[in-house]
């Protein structure tokens, strides 16, 4: 078990590419340094990133640089109520061949990349929608009964906006479930407006001064494989998950009187993840209850099926998993409830 | 690990043995002090004399300081969860908790500094209701010895109605309505219930009291309506005795006195005068010559009747101001000592010819009652002659109708509900009536029973 341990001098390189990456990010597009911190932890977990705000605050452009940055192949697919499946992932056309003879051939859709854009992923009609199951989970397009590995790494990086509902059509939960994180773009302070507006003229963006190499992307999640998680803290994340559920043995009061259904096994695999990629940027071989915690929000927030009484009482996915997360204890000491411990 | 930070989770583990063990420990001292005083303040209030070997209950701590100390070992969490939380607060990011399985030597290195971590133990209310209870096991330790006697033989404030039954017995046994040892033993009862009277048990006092009370008033009663006989005889041979002697004065003839002197014989003798309450005995000689007693012997013999009527009278006094007897019984007394009219009767005897026991008896039964004057004899009930039964019924004949309501004056405006008859429902128009084919009137319409399990299942909430 000692050699699965990372050594420092075997993280330390890892971590000093991680960390240039963030500095691009955080160079390039500005005032958001935790949801590139939180975007880059998706993209180094290998899952699914849902990106949730207005328009105009940069949901596209964030992807774009990640794409720049990490140089990977980027697609981008405007998802409207019209767009077919075939549009995404494919389709099959008749050529004819040098000999004259017509055939069959597969013309790969915008699917086949490294990074997928689906902007306004919601607006898409629940049959395209679907098609993005497979492609998601598998990482493959199987047509006509031929199934085709995507390009490795492959990312989705859906959008979608929290107005304009008419026309949409929400994503389903199985689908919102294989989105690893959902993260909320809120508007930045005037401090960085005004950095914008003064640095950046019409809104170009500067290009990166720095990029990563596939096969350092690869060594990254190689590195993040080999990050420990220790049993007390993949104990903490079991129940976390099994605390979302209403009746469970460590649900709270809130829990039980608004979420309809908890978080599925994924969620604790995302969180698991997520954790790992958390501790990896912070430069430490193994995971803590820390890094739990941390990524725990933006895993579950999608994840929650609250019930009509929650939205009565305006109560929110973010706000439950906030006091989940300040009452469950995280080691189970189960001390006595006048006792706690602090340093 | 670390040696530091191995002597910190050392130390942290010690750290929380301890809090455990003194938390148990408290909350077992405090239960068992209120325990222990409770038991104190039992033994010392049941009489239990030297209590000084009480005190030894203090060594009682030790005992549950160390059955407290193994239960907190037992129940301290295990080493790995130990390690976790040292981890968590010391922010080493899982690496301590890595090291269940692998070296981590070369991390160790770079782990902030060891700091053992407090336990904060909100102990203000445990330890407030161990000072209570500390309060109470001196309280009940040091308790004055009469103040615990105070509360051990609180007797029941009974003293007036001891006295008042006491006063009651005594005058019985006077009067000689109860034998003189009953009399005494009644005595002793009361005595003993008033030493042994205790508001533990009150219901037991209360109860003996009444039963020697019920038995009281049964004696009084009893004496009463005894003396109640007596004294009507009294009164009657009274008046006829004196009776005798006017009538002797106005010409009786012998036949008539001594036919007068058989009955009042048979008065005394049917009301068995030497028996019973009778304090004032009539004197033998006179009574064994009734039939040939001469106008001083009757004097003696009326003065004696006299005398036995007063006593009668002073013992029912007596038995009504114990509130043995009623006001009413007191009363029926005084009435049936109320003489006849000796002087009607001597006019009577006087004129009689000869009459029969009969008429001399039913004219002493009715003596004096007769209206002013003396009177005679009422005269006896008639039951002939029908009274008439003429005006006794009214005439039948119909009111003239009742007038149009517009002439009708309101007297005021009731709040309540009217009342409907059950031809006014019929009166009712039904629940379509008032739609319209359009224009909106849809909203108006009621549900009809078989339309209500669907509308409940439109706006039923989710229960959760």
């Amino acid at each position: 078990m000692s050699d699965q341990i990372l050594k420092p001098e075997e993280l330390a390189p890892a971590a000093e590419l991680a960390r240039k990456t963030l500095e691009q990010l955080d160079r390039i597009l500005l005032g958001r340094k935790e949801l590139h911190r939180l975007v880059l932890i998706g993209i180094l977990s290998r899952g699914h990133v849902l990106l949730e705000g207005l328009p105009g605050l940069g949901k596209t452009a964030l992807v774009k640089t990640i794409g720049q940055i990490l140089k990977l192949d980027f697609k981008r697919v405007q998802f409207t109520p019209d767009l077919m499946p075939g549009d995404v992932l494919g389709s099959h056309i008749l050529q004819e061949t040098s000999s004259g003879k017509r055939e069959l051939v597969f013309q790969p859709g915008p699917v086949f990349t490294n990074i997928l854009l689906a902007d306004e992923i919601n607006r898409a009609s629940p049959k395209t929608q679907s098609a993005m199951l497979e492609t998601m989970q598998e990482n493959s397009v199987t047509l006509l009964g031929t199934t085709r590995p995507l390009p490795q790494p492959f990312f989705v990086l859906a959008s979608q906006n929290p107005i304009e509902l008419e026309g949409t059509y929400p994503l389903p939960e199985a689908q919102l479930d294989r989105f690893l994180f959902r993260l909320l773009f809120e508007q930045v302070d005037a401090e960085v407006l005004d950095q914008i507006i003064s640095e950046r003229r019409r809104g170009e963006l500067p290009a990166p001064t720095w990029q990563m190499e596939p096969a350092q992307l690869q060594s990254l999640f190689a590195i993040i494989g080999k990050i420990y998680l220790p049993r007390p803290v993949s104990r903490y994340i079991a129940r976390l998950v099994s605390a979302t559920h209403p009746g469970g043995a460590e649900a709270t009061g809130p829990v039980n009187q608004y979420v309809s259904y908890g978080a599925s096994p994924r969620a604790a695999i995302a969180i698991a993840e997520a954790a790992r990629a958390h501790a990896f940027l912070a430069g430490r071989p193994s995971v803590g209850f820390e890094d739990v915690k941390a990524v725990t929000p933006p895993v579950l927030n999608h994840r929650l099926i609250l019930n009509y009484q929650a939205r009565f009482d305006r109560m929110t996915p973010s706000k439950l998993i906030g006091e989940l997360l300040g009452q469950l204890d995280e080691t189970g000491l189960n001390l006595p409830k006048d006792v706690a411990a602090a340093v | 690990m670390k040696t530091s930070h191995a002597h910190a989770l050392q130390l942290f583990a010690r750290q929380l043995r301890w809090l455990l063990t003194l938390r148990l420990a408290v909350q077992w001292t405090t239960v068992w002090f209120f325990c222990w005083g409770v038991i104190v303040l039992a033994l010392r209030i049941w009489g239990t004399s030297g209590t000084f070997w009480l005190a030894f209950g203090l060594l009682g701590i030790l005992p549950l300081t160390a059955v407290a100390a193994l239960r907190a070992r037992q129940s301290q969490p295990k080493f790995d969860r130990l390690r976790a939380d040292y981890d968590r607060l010391n922010a080493c990011g899982g690496v301590l908790m890595a090291e269940e399985t692998a070296d981590m030597d070369a991390w160790t290195a770079q782990l902030p500094a060891a700091s053992v971590p407090k336990f904060h133990w909100r102990s203000g209310r445990p330890i407030f209701l161990l000072l209570v209870a500390t309060g109470f096991v001196a309280v009940a330790l040091l308790l004055p010895e009469r103040l615990t006697r105070l509360a051990a033989h609180r007797s029941l404030e009974i003293g007036p109605v001891v006295e008042q039954l006491q006063a009651e017995v005594k005058t019985l046994a006077q009067e000689k309505l109860v034998p003189d040892k009953q009399a005494d033993e009644l005595q002793k009862q009361l005595a003993q219930l008033q030493k042994d009277s205790s508001s533990y048990d009150p219901a037991k006092t209360w109860e003996a009291l009444d039963h020697i009370k019920q038995a009281d008033s049964d004696v009084a009663k009893q004496a009463a309506e005894e003396a109640l006989r007596k004294m009507e005889s009294l009164a009657q041979a009274e008046t006829l005795a004196q009776a005798m002697q006017s009538a002797a004065d106005k010409g009786m003839n012998a036949e008539t006195a001594s036919q007068a002197a058989q009955d009042l014989a048979t008065l005394l003798n049917a009301a068995k005068l030497e028996t019973g309450i009778m304090d004032n005995k009539i004197p033998p000689e006179l009574l064994a010559g009734l039939s040939g007693l001469n106008p001083e012997q009757m004097k003696k013999l009326a003065a004696a009747l006299a005398a036995n009527k007063n006593s009668l009278s002073a013992l029912a006094g007596k038995l009504a101001n114990l509130k043995l007897i009623d006001a009413a019984t007191l009363a029926k007394l005084a009435a049936a000592g109320q003489g006849g009219n000796p002087a009607a009767l001597a006019d009577y005897l006087a004129q009689c010819k000869g009459g029969g026991d009969d008429e001399i008896f039913s004219w002493l039964a009715k003596a004096g009652k007769g209206g002013p004057g003396g009177g005679g004899p009422e005269g006896n009930m008639m039951w002939d002659n029908d009274t008439s039964e003429k005006d006794l019924k009214f005439k039948e004949h119909a009111l003239p109708p009742s007038a149009h309501l517009s002439d009708a004056q309101m007297v005021g405006v009731s709040k309540a509900a009217p009342e409907l008859a059950a031809n006014d429902l019929q009166e009712q128009h039904g629940a379509l009536d008032n739609t319209a084919a359009s224009g909106g009137s849809a909203h108006a319409q009621v549900i009809l029973p078989e339309q209500r399990q669907a509308v409940q299942a439109f706006f039923k909430r989710d229960g959760k």
